[in-house]
């Protein structure tokens, strides 16, 4: 899945998705649920990691 | 309405507003202007003010409604809201400062203050809106 179709899916622009995997953007618990859930993975925390 | 919010884009380094993000809004925002400029410098009759009247009221509605369904994610919801913070701190700062050096100015010369009083409007309009928001936001959310 590409930045844009991940960004699109959850409803968030590309740059977003961008920042969140450069770990220079904390999201929602609501939009980090919505990407758990785009990714097919069960938990958060399996995308996420707590810092 | 007429204009659609996604061919606009936040306006983020040159002041506030939005600005055209595509050639629809190019569009739109020519075709909105052109008649503005047009009847600025040709006065055809005397009906021309009133219609440029009701355009200017038509085209204020329809960018203010532009503005208010400007599609925006979390992230950048949180920038505008930091960056309008910004940007008032350093307005209020420098007005409050202003207004003391006057005040001080003119109480030295022993003249009266001389405060535009559009400015105190404007201050304690922020403040009457500060106070709603968060009168409204510590209730729904």
């Amino acid at each position: 899945m590409t930045q844009e179709e991940l960004a699109e899916k959850v409803g968030v622009t590309r740059q977003t998705i961008i920042s969140l995997e450069a770990a220079r953007y904390n999201p929602s618990l609501l939009l980090a649920r919505n990407i758990t859930v785009a990714l097919k993975q069960k938990y958060v925390e399996d995308v996420f990691i707590m810092r | 309405m007429i204009g659609k919010s996604h061919w606009f884009k936040r306006r983020k380094y040159s002041g506030w507003g939005v600005v055209p993000a595509t050639w629809q809004g190019w569009v739109y925002t020519a075709v909105m202007i052109s008649p503005l400029v047009f009847l600025s410098f040709v006065q055809v009759n005397e009906a021309v003010p009133a219609i440029l009247i009701i355009w200017v009221i038509v085209f204020a509605i329809d960018m203010a409604d532009i503005m208010i369904r400007l599609p925006q994610d979390e992230r950048e919801r949180q920038h505008e809201a930091t960056a309008e913070r910004n940007a008032l701190w350093v307005i209020l700062a420098i007005l409050a400062t202003g207004i003391a050096f006057e005040t001080a100015q003119t109480a030295v010369k022993g003249k009266d203050i001389l405060v535009d009083p559009v400015i105190i409007i404007a201050i304690l309009a922020g403040l009457i809106a500060k106070a709603a928001t968060n009168w409204y936001l510590d209730r729904h959310n």
